[in-house]
């Protein structure tokens, strides 16, 4: 198969792309020709894409396409995997999220992650939330802290009488939104989320997706999810990724296919492959 | 080929809508014959007939709403959905049109016809009828060329409408003329408005075909 240019509507990811409430207006990533390898096998090849301050942006695409490898990139997660090769560009707010002098901690306290299976530590549903915050030295009003981000992660009238208790003692449901709240403690710019609800029931979903409506004015929102119907449900813009066999045969690879406002990849894609995809009328 | 069961489900509705269409068109060609006929019992028939046309609207409605709520259409399948949506609509409102035009006649039988109002008439439902067959067909075709060219037959319709409309005021002054004159030009707007909505169903499968709505004419048209 050809390697074809992805259809990117770059020209109006600037003030095109700004919601009627001015979400969308800044560039807090700027991903160029990034390609991701581990032990020189080849994931992801050749993104370039804007994400957007204040937009939910949904990675969606077949299994082994490279989106969870790319959504790793954001908060530099794939460097903790042994092999891992970053190349290209990630700019964060115009500064290289790869350069010598930046500090990955630093940038994970920025960009704080939510992954698929809820992962609270095994202490007191305050002591997840205040975790965080006492590591990195934010001791001052730890209480007035916690409540506010259970507040913020709409979990707070349901834990306020008992933060006391085993965080593992909570609903599937319950540990997501403590383990957001968890990442919203250390006053984050970004929040990435690698299928937050693939492991929770309906209702549980629709609160992490009440959650992410509300946090998006105060946050980035990225998200990686399998399911369609939520990209489309949450997500401002929509970034579709697919798998590409190499035409020497060593292997196949993820590429970036299409990226465009959510309601244009649903409603008239420009690439076949997405149609097929989002239209279920893949395999 | 994924997801069988709802493709089967879309090239059904598409059936039921060209269906709906032929039933449409055979309403519209027995509207004309009562004008040139002033057949009376043919414009009952007319008007009767109009409950199988409604049947395939509400049909193709309640099918619908069962294919957003179980299949969630996207991308070409939710414009196709739409189309046939309002495709269906745009030939009940035909249908509707068909049964004034009948009733009209029926009303203005014991009166003296015009022979050259007839004639205007009559020609402009046999265009709007090819209009009606058109549209159903580019959209089956996804030909959006052909549904393009809807406007210009539209336009001969629209010309007629004035000459007849013309030829009423002309009559005006004669005695006994007024009431059947008055029936005929309403029923010149009925036939009218079927050619509307012909270019209705034209763009429609343009915006099946491109996703974007544009009308082919502005309303200053």
């Amino acid at each position: 198969m050809t390697v074809s240019t992805p259809h990117i509507d770059s020209g109006k990811l600037g003030e095109l792309a700004v919601t009627p409430d001015g979400r969308g207006a800044e560039t807090v990533f700027t991903v160029r020709d990034l390609t991701v390898s581990y032990s020189g096998n080849v994931a992801l090849k050749g993104v370039d894409l804007d994400i957007q301050k204040n937009f939910v942006t949904a990675f969606i695409g077949p299994s082994g396409c490279g989106k969870s490898t790319f959504i790793r990139c954001f908060n530099r997660m794939n460097d903790l995997v042994p092999g891992a090769r970053v190349e290209g560009e990630v700019l964060y707010h115009d500064r290289d999220l790869y350069g010598a002098n930046v500090d990955p901690v630093e940038v994970r306290r920025r960009i704080g992650m939510v992954f698929q299976k809820p992962n609270p530590f095994p202490k007191s549903i305050y002591d997840n939330i205040a975790f965080g915050p006492r590591i990195l030295g934010m001791k001052d009003g730890l209480d007035e802290r916690v409540e506010r981000t259970l507040q913020h992660a709409a979990l707070w009238d349901e834990v306020k009488d008992r933060l006391k208790e085993n965080a593992l003692g909570l609903s599937g449901g319950q540990q997501q939104r403590l383990c957001i709240a968890r990442a919203l403690a250390v006053e984050p710019d970004v929040i990435l989320m690698d299928e937050p609800a693939s492991a929770l029931d309906p209702i549980s979903t629709s609160r992490i997706e009440d959650l992410i409506h509300q946090l998006k004015n105060e946050y980035t929102i990225v998200i990686v999810t399998h399911n369609m119907q939520q990209a489309a449900r949450v997500a401002d813009m929509t970034a579709f990724f697919s798998v590409e066999l190499r035409e020497d045969g060593s292997g196949r690879h993820g590429v970036l296919v299409e990226y465009d406002q959510t309601t244009k990849v649903f409603t008239n894609p420009s690439d076949r492959r997405t149609e097929d995809y989002v239209t279920g009328r893949f395999g | 080929m994924a997801r069988v069961e709802f493709q089967a489900s879309l090239d059904g509705l598409e059936a039921t809508l060209q269906e709906q269409g032929t039933l449409v068109l055979r309403a519209l060609r027995g509207a004309v014959d009562v004008l040139r006929t002033q057949d009376v019992e043919l414009c009952d028939e007319v008007v009767a007939f109009d409950d199988e046309v409604d049947a395939r609207y509400h049909g193709i409605e309640k099918s619908i709403a069962e294919l957003l709520a179980q299949q969630s259409p996207v991308a070409s399948d939710l414009r196709l959905v739409l189309a046939i949506l309002h495709n269906s609509i745009h030939l009940e409102r035909i249908g509707d049109q068909c049964v004034t035009v009948a009733k009209l006649t029926k009303l203005a039988a014991g009166l003296e016809p015009h022979s050259d109002v007839v004639e205007g008439l009559t020609e402009m439902g046999e265009r709007a009828a090819e209009m009606v067959r058109i549209s159903l067909d580019s959209f089956s075709a996804r030909d959006v060329e052909r549904a393009r060219g809807l406007v210009e037959l539209d336009e001969l319709i629209d010309r007629t409408n004035h000459r007849v409309s013309d030829q009423v005021l002309a009559m005006a002054r004669t005695p006994g003329t007024q009431e059947w004159g008055i029936r005929m030009i309403i029923v010149a707007r009925c036939i009218e408005r079927i050619g509307d909505n012909a270019v209705d169903i034209g763009e429609q499968t343009a915006f099946l075909v491109t996703g974007e709505f544009h009308e082919f004419t502005d309303a200053s048209h």
